[in-house]
């Protein structure tokens, strides 16, 4: 009788267990698996388990960077008096948490401003992660489903814009951020009404894609939202016009958007939980 | 045990670290190191089960396709896989050169996937050479992560090699 072990599916199992699941991580990502897909959910439970740490390390780099910030401005203090040093010490690490509570304070109060000039209910988050590979842009979110927060609600931040949620688990979630090249947000030139497409590009960078090239536009105008993709309301700024690419065959122009919101220092943002008022289209362009 | 809790250690510090990082610093990807570990060394039906997980783990912190990484990384585990039963030859140059391999594979195979191939033949020379940098510097970090993994399997009493029957 032949040895179990000299079969051909004993012998290459390794490579056999490696096929089928390289089959099964093709379909996941042919068939473009969605949260609470059965395939999913695991995903859930490994975002959650790192949660705790990642939110205590983001804090704990605070306060990391105010010692190292602190460390700096007393190496020229005298060093003969222990006590006042020391005393100093306690006063300095004092303050300098006062100033990052102020500009923390200075940071949340931008955004309530924001949240109460946006008349939608909305949901602040700290961002606890980025990216872990680097190969996308995305962020981490404090926040996640308990809050109310769902994959496709708009990102933004103080300056504008900040993206489109991807993934939430219970109690974090994942930020497509603008500059990511699968990112999209429907949106218009302020000043001429041209309308386009905002993504990012592979590369690095933010474009306006699939504006007619007859289009009136100028470098620094401001681009908006337009609301129409149902995602953020109208009117919100994204970013501006920084070069404009009119050489070339296509009927679209290529046009470089310098994004409003500091998309590489987020350090709060806010959530759109509530869907904006549906604007029908009126054909602006 | 040890490659999960090595994994969550290499998310976690590559979900933190990348976010103090000044804008294009290069950290080195940690998850991949292990991938490669498990296809030069750990060549047992549970590997590729490993290598999925720990992908598929990466997919809850990175990207924007759900199963892209996952795919990657079976499919990086099976590259290491065959070429150190068919190819290398253990040695201390061989395993980052290995990972630097399939670091740059990792990094355009995800932008083909998700930009389409016209992606990575209209690349930037900046952006390979950014790639090639990276790549680098994850070799460069294989060198201390696969001592790490050696010391771990030796701790818990496990072999540092397990080689396919």
């Amino acid at each position: 009788m032949q040895d179990p072990k000299d079969t051909f599916l004993w012998r290459n199992r390794v490579a056999l267990a490696g096929g089928v699941l390289l089959l099964l991580a093709a379909h996941m990502l042919s068939s473009g698996v969605r949260q609470g897909n059965t395939l999913a959910r695991p995903q859930g439970l490994v975002a959650e388990a790192l949660r705790p740490f990642q939110a205590a390390s983001a804090r704990m780099a605070h306060s990391a960077g105010d010692l190292f910030h602190h460390y700096f401005r007393l190496a020229h203090i005298a060093q003969d008096n222990e006590r006042l040093r020391e005393e100093l010490a306690q006063l300095n690490q004092r303050q300098a948490r006062m100033v990052e509570l102020e500009l923390e304070n200075r940071r949340l109060a931008e955004l309530l401003d924001l949240k109460e000039a946006i008349d939608l209910k909305m949901v602040a988050a700290d961002v606890i992660g980025s990216d872990a590979t680097g190969m996308a842009r995305t962020l981490i979110l404090s926040q996640g489903s308990s809050a109310g927060l769902q994959p496709g609600m708009g990102v933004i931040a103080t300056g504008g814009v900040v993206g489109k949620l991807i993934a939430a688990s219970r109690s974090a979630s994942r930020v497509m951020l603008l500059n990511d090249h699968n990112c999209a947000v429907d949106a218009f030139v302020q000043r001429s009404r041209a309308r386009g497409i905002v993504s990012g590009v592979a590369d690095d960078g933010v474009i306006m894609r699939y504006v007619e090239r007859t289009a009136d536009i100028k470098v620094g105008d401001a681009v908006v939202t337009s609301g129409l993709d149902g995602v953020f309301p109208r009117g919100l700024l994204i970013g501006s016009v920084s070069a404009i690419e009119r050489k070339g065959p296509g009927l679209f122009l290529n046009i470089a958007i310098r994004p409003a919101a500091d998309l590489r220092n987020l350090e709060q943002v806010l959530v759109i939980v509530q869907a904006p008022p549906h604007l029908a289209d009126s054909g602006t362009s | 045990m040890l490659f999960a809790v090595a994994t969550m250690v290499a998310l976690w510090l590559q979900t933190e670290v990348r976010l103090w990082l000044p804008a294009g610093a290069v950290f080195p990807d940690l998850v991949l190191i292990l991938v490669v570990d498990l296809g030069l060394k750990q060549h047992n039906a549970l590997s590729p089960a490993l290598a999925f997980a720990i992908g598929y783990a990466t997919d809850a912190f990175s990207g924007t396709h759900l199963g892209l990484n996952a795919f990657m990384m079976t499919l990086i585990f099976l590259l290491s896989y065959e070429l150190s039963r068919h190819v290398w030859v253990t040695g201390k140059l061989i395993e980052p050169l290995t990972v630097a391999l399939a670091d740059l594979l990792n990094r355009l195979g995800v932008m083909a996937i998700t930009g389409g191939l016209a992606t990575v033949t209209n690349i930037k020379s900046s952006t390979m050479r950014l790639l090639v940098v990276q790549a680098l510097i994850t070799a460069g970090a294989a060198l201390l992560i696969f001592a790490l993994l050696d010391a771990g399997k030796r701790a818990l009493r496990l072999p540092v090699r397990v080689a396919a029957e």
